[in-house]
């Protein structure tokens, strides 16, 4: 246990020592290539084309040169206007009069703070790209000298395109997808992030009103407990409800889906098709539809609870003290404790089916041979299960197992569609806080954004949440994406 | 074009300073609006060149009578090529969709009262500072009119009087007298086996016992925060009424749809609700289907009064509309009398319009005529955002009889602490 | 499971004649546990299925609103919801409208992401390069983002780009950011031997040649994966979709968010049937492509699943 953590700390510490090393060569190499680059090199610091003019590279030297033109004017027209309310977020308020005679308004334009904001982080990203392709372009003009001096080939441009689906086709497949994720993804989380230092709330509301820069407020807003107390006792109560959650809705259906797989394979059963097929269209009717019914079906009033007084289970649960003496339904989607327990059960209903797809796939490849030696040791079909069965499915599942887990932290769907607008809290504390007891960070930043326009709270616990994720998903995929085990099946 | 400009400006001079001067409005009730305002009419189409392009947004149920109105708007105009897009969008959520862009939202909008405050403070709604076809302020019921009135500025024209709520009763189990009061209604349905139904985990109906023994809850001035005296003296005496009524088994706490079904089931003989449900209850009840104002209930020994929420329904103009002349006239024809008239006639809903709710069709109506007896004990809905989830926490508590045991006064310290909590 | 495998052991020892009683007594016990563990997953399957069964009759009930007392529907049986919901459209219910509204951005979609995910998972799988590592391991930390958290920026991001209430800004926000699930799909192209590859190579096969003439033939069933995965997507998200279409013209919605408002506080005593009738009809198709693609979509993946 012990040599493995070590294992762990010094893969860690290498990882972390070849990043800065990385970087130092990085810049070391652009120096390199400045001082020593000669008179194309260095003037490509100006003219992005001009290492490649000096190589007879005309086109690709056009075309660096037309690129950095095309950056010239994004600066001018784009970044620079934005830019330059950065630092404020706007100043002019929008104001409009209106004119009964021409029933028209007279509008002053005001500055949108949203906008201003939204426009710079994405210029800023430009600026960085260009700058990151400025490096690389300077480096490359010094690698086609030394090519040239050394007197070996230079590609022609017809030879550069075509190492595009060769050498270099990782750039060509790699570009449109990084530029979706830039859009869809790195943009809008550089945004929030920008968010949860302005005062961005319902009162500070563009395009009529203006935000501002804030710096560390909201953050200490949220962590210390003396200033906001409804705020931070729900952020941790909300916290551990999402953990617990997120541990047992992903365990209880990767279990529940294993039992289920090796139940369905039995040699006993009969159908063994037929019921697969009908869990699987447990699958494919949209969750967001069977969510919502079983809401209907568990409702206080619901069909559940008609069947259960009229049989006599819901006096049963009274008398045992699982439902209060008060009640004269089971308040399966209304009370804390019920709620929680049935959330994890709807939630098994919901995944299972989708896990015993999966381990019935993983079952059928376990090792013929490792099974057939487990029996000649006289082991029983229990222990087979456990000491063979398990690891192999626990080999073959661990990555999918974390991605689930984090998935199940922002599980948005099951919450949101069970319980918003049914349950009501009776925790008058965290009522304060806008949240619930069954509610996920999500679900609570959800409805602050959503219902009480809270924006900066809200990314300030966007910021908290993305944490958590990442670095419990940093861990636990160095252990799996590290090493050999990548090569180790090819 | 220019100089016809010229002169219309001329002659509507006289119409701004006496609108500025205070006297708004222009209507000249029968022939709908005055020679200025018809001139600053006619000085629109002149000026309009090209398709109109609006969006209008009303409620699902409001639809098909909403386009016959969009409809008759366009024909007003044969001279001017409309393209007006209707779309629907709740009258209770509306403000959450037009907060998340102001200017993607429609250029005319329907919206519940409450969400006025929110609606102004986020600069989403253009003030109405003169009127072209009627006199909204002068023709609609002075609370309809203050509904739609923040800080003294009139922002969006009345459509409906008739977002409260009031009690629903079959009138075979309870008599004309047994709803004057809680408890005579309680021990008639004790009596018949049947219920009580009200939604009690809802601030909006919870506040009918506060308000009702004349503790506060009031919007402050920054538009967004509440001042809320229900922990004062009298308060633990109203929290106790609720629950010594939840204890006799026959009030029960249910939310609207599960009144809806109750109804359809029989389980239930009487519930607080509002015209909505009207539908729902003459189902149900035949004959026998009546509607009263609240009844009194026992305050510590006191019969006390049940109060309300007012509400209305507005209709409102994007104050970033590109077409704010065409969005108003829009706006008035939408709910000028006429409209209401139809409106009430199509889909039962209580005019706004003093001449249109006056009529017999509407008088005859029971649960208009419930509604209105309720209006001298009711008041305008005007509460920021930090009310609701305290309030139907505290309704929960309460309608499930306190199963903790705590201590009434803590409990309704820990609301008001809720309700009167900064914007976080 | 366990009786019978100790069962085995034990008879190794026995003599032919207690053989034969054994034989008898556990054909005996087989056929007990046959039948117990036969029950318990019907019971199983019972409980998965009810449901699904209450969706399918209240489809066909006369009652529109939420019947809480009765699970058959107690007013009668119609096809009334589903000819509103095929034939009858009014301002509430435009399905057929959604339908091809979900329809084409699903197929869309779909298209982008397999091929933005296909792409990234050769490289990442299949080719070494600087910076890969980093990459990868930047894509997983990004993709465990939620995306409701950065849903006001996402849709800021469309509207200067003049893409909301478009079904081509839907598109580019269901599939542009695919390509950080490559995961799976890698895990299912690290399968393939190198020495197909090295063989290909030494052919003189070109990278994009091995792309597209090796390894995605041999990758069909993670395909079939992917594609059912990201077909799906628009089908049942409604959050995005409502943020994004929000003109109020209910002809511009997809499914989910048509269906998902049919339940909003005004409507769903009227049209709960409706919402049920809805939402079995697009279950029929999105079974029916399970069903059929059981097989590759099990194979893909559990292939993808066996390493990270």
């Amino acid at each position: 246990m012990a040599s493995k953590h070590e294992v762990h700390a010094s893969n860690t510490r290498e990882a972390f020592a070849n990043f800065f090393k990385g970087i130092g060569e990085y810049f070391s190499d652009f120096g390199k290539a400045i001082t020593k680059g000669d008179i194309g090199v260095k003037l490509s610091t100006i003219f992005m084309g001009a290492g490649y003019f000096a190589r007879k590279k005309y086109i690709v030297g056009i075309l660096a040169t037309l690129f950095e033109a095309l950056f010239v004017v994004m600066c001018i027209f784009y970044a620079a206007p934005n830019l330059a309310k950065f630092g404020t977020l706007g100043t002019t308020v929008r104001s409009t009069q209106f004119d009964p005679v021409t029933m028209q308004n007279t509008v002053i334009k005001g500055d949108n703070s949203f906008l201003i904001l939204l426009n710079s982080v994405i210029a800023l990203f430009l600026i960085f790209v260009f700058i990151l392709l400025w490096i690389h372009n300077i480096k490359r003009a010094y690698e086609l000298q030394q090519d040239s001096e050394k007197g070996m080939h230079i590609n022609t441009f017809v030879e550069d395109v075509k190492s595009l689906v060769n050498g270099r086709f990782n750039i060509t497949l790699l570009t449109l997808p990084t530029i979706g994720v830039i859009l869809m993804n790195v943009i809008p989380i550089l945004i929030l992030i920008a968010i949860a230092f302005t005062n961005y709330d319902q009162q500070h509301m563009p395009p009529s009103a203006l935000f501002t820069w804030v710096g560390i407020t909201n953050f200490k807003n949220i962590l210390s407990l003396s200033n906001n107390s409804a705020f931070g006792y729900a952020f941790f109560k909300v916290l551990g409800w999402t953990l617990v959650w997120a541990f047992f809705s992903t365990f209880t259906c990767f279990l529940g889906g294993i039992v289920m797989a090796k139940l369905i394979t039995y040699r006993k059963v009969k159908f063994p098709k037929f019921w697969r097929t009908l869990f699987v269209v447990t699958i494919a009717v949209p969750q967001f539809v069977t969510l919502l019914l079983v809401r209907y079906f568990f409702g206080d009033t619901g069909i559940v609870n008609s069947i259960c007084s009229s049989i006599g289970v819901t006096d049963f649960l009274k008398t045992i003290g699982l439902v209060k003496s008060h009640l004269t339904y089971i308040p399966f989607l209304t009370s804390p404790g019920w709620s929680k327990f049935m959330i994890v059960m709807i939630n098994i209903w919901v995944g299972v089916p989708y896990q015993m797809l999966v381990a019935t796939g993983v079952l059928i490849n376990i090792p013929e041979s490792q099974v057939e030696s487990a029996k000649l040791d006289g082991a029983n079909a229990w222990q087979i299960f456990w000491h063979v069965t398990m690891p192999y499915v626990m080999f073959v599942e661990g990555p999918t197992l974390i991605t689930d887990f984090v998935r199940n932290i922002n599980n948005f769907n099951v919450i949101y569609l069970l319980t918003q607008d049914t349950f009501v809290t009776t925790n008058q504390q965290l009522a304060n806080a806008n949240a619930k007891e069954v509610d996920l960070l999500v679900t609570w930043l959800f409805r602050l954004t959503n219902d009480y326009y809270n924006y900066k709270m809200a990314s300030v616990i966007g910021i908290i949440v993305f944490i958590i994720c990442a670095v419990f998903s940093l861990i636990a995929f160095s252990k799996f994406l590290s090493g050999g085990r990548e090569e180790s099946y090819q | 074009m220019k100089m016809r400009k010229f002169v219309a400006l001329a002659a509507v001079a006289s119409l701004l300073i006496g609108a500025l001067a205070g006297c708004s409005g222009t209507a000249d009730e029968g022939n709908g609006g005055s020679a200025a305002s018809d001139d600053a009419i006619a000085n629109l189409i002149a000026n309009t060149s090209g398709t109109v392009s609006l969006t209008v947004w009303a409620s699902e149920e409001d639809q098909a009578y909403t386009q016959g109105l969009i409809d008759e708007f366009i024909a007003q105009y044969p001279d001017v090529s409309f393209d007006i897009q209707l779309g629907s969008e709740s009258e209770s959520t509306c403000k959450d969709t037009v907060l998340t862009d102001i200017e993607a939202a429609a250029d005319v909008f329907a919206f519940a009262d409450d969400q006025i405050n929110a609606l102004v403070d986020a600069g989403a709604l253009q003030p109405i500072s003169a009127f072209y076809t009627y006199d909204v302020a002068a023709e609609n019921a002075g609370g309809a009119v203050d509904a739609a009135t923040v800080n003294g500025q009139l922002y969006a024209y009345p459509m409906t009087a008739d977002n409260g709520y009031f009690m629903f009763y079959d009138s075979s189990v309870f008599t004309a007298d047994d709803v004057q009061s809680l408890d005579s209604m309680v021990a008639a349905a004790q009596a018949a086996g049947t219920k009580i139904a009200m939604d009690l985990s809802n601030g909006w109906y919870l506040y009918s016992f506060f308000a009702g023994a004349g503790l506060e809850l009031n919007l402050n001035d920054d538009g967004v925060t509440n001042t809320c005296t229900w922990n004062a003296a009298g308060g633990t005496d109203v929290a106790q009424a609720i629950m010594d009524y939840v204890a006799t088994g026959v009030v029960v706490n249910m939310t609207d749809d599960e009144q809806a079904t109750a109804l359809a089931n029989g389980e239930v003989s009487a519930c607080v609700n509002g015209t909505w449900r009207a539908e729902t209850a003459e189902n149900a009840w035949g004959a026998n289907y009546a509607a009263a104002k609240l009844p009194t209930y026992n305050l510590a020994g006191t019969q006390t009064q049940m109060s309300s929420f007012s509400g209305c329904k507005l209709v409102g103009v994007n104050a970033y509309s590109d077409q704010i002349g065409w969005s108003m006239l829009l706006a008035e024809y939408l709910t000028n009398e006429a409209a209401q008239v139809g409106r009430f006639n199509a889909r039962g809903l209580g005019p706004s319009n003093i001449a249109a709710a006056s009529s017999p069709d509407v008088q005859a109506n029971p649960a208009i005529a419930a509604l209105a007896a309720q209006a001298d004990y009711a008041t305008p809905q005007r509460v920021g955002g930090n009310y609701w989830a305290p309030a139907q926490t505290l309704g929960e508590i309460l309608s499930s009889g306190n199963p903790d045991g705590i201590d009434l006064q803590t409990l309704l310290d820990t609301a008001v602490e809720g309700i009167e909590a900064p914007v976080a | 499971m366990e009786n019978t495998i100790n069962d085995k052991v034990i008879s190794k020892n026995d003599t032919l004649a207690e053989k034969e009683l054994k034989l008898r007594s556990k054909k005996k016990s087989e056929l007990a546990s046959t039948i117990i563990i036969n029950v318990l997953i019907a019971i199983f399957a019972l409980i998965w299925i009810i449901p699904i069964v209450w969706l399918l009759v209240t489809a066909f009930s006369k009652y529109r609103g939420i019947d809480t007392a009765h699970f058959f529907p107690a007013q009668g049986w119609t096809l009334d919801n589903f000819k509103i919901v095929l034939f009858e459209p009014d301002s509430v219910v435009q399905y057929m409208a959604w339908f091809k509204n979900t329809l084409v951005i699903a197929i869309f979609s779909c298209i982008i992401s397999t091929v933005f995910v296909l792409m990234v998972s050769y490289v990442f799988s299949c080719m070494r390069f600087r910076g890969r590592q980093a990459m990868m391991k930047f894509s997983i930390i990004l993709n465990m983002f939620p995306g409701v958290l950065s849903m006001i920026a996402v849709y800021f991001v469309m509207k200067q780009l003049g893409l909301t209430n478009s079904h081509v800004g839907m598109v580019i926000v269901y599939s542009a950011g695919s390509g950080l699930g490559y995961l799976i799909c890698k895990g299912f192209m690290d399968t393939i031997p190198t020495s197909i590859r090295e063989a290909a190579r030494l052919d003189g096969a070109s990278e994009a040649e091995i792309f597209f003439k090796i390894i995605l033939p041999l990758s069909k069933p993670i395909i079939v994966y992917t594609v059912i995965s990201a077909f799906l997507a628009p089908w049942a998200d409604f959050v995005f979709a409502k943020l994004m279409l929000n003109s109020g013209i209910s002809s511009d919605w997809t499914v989910a968010i048509g269906l998902y408002n049919m339940l909003g506080k005004d409507l769903k005593s009227h049209y709960f049937s409706i919402f049920c009738a809805g939402g079995l009809l697009i279950s029929i198709p999105i079974s029916a492509l399970f069903v059929l693609m059981q097989k590759y979509y099990v194979e893909g993946v559990t292939g993808g699943a066996s390493k990270g």
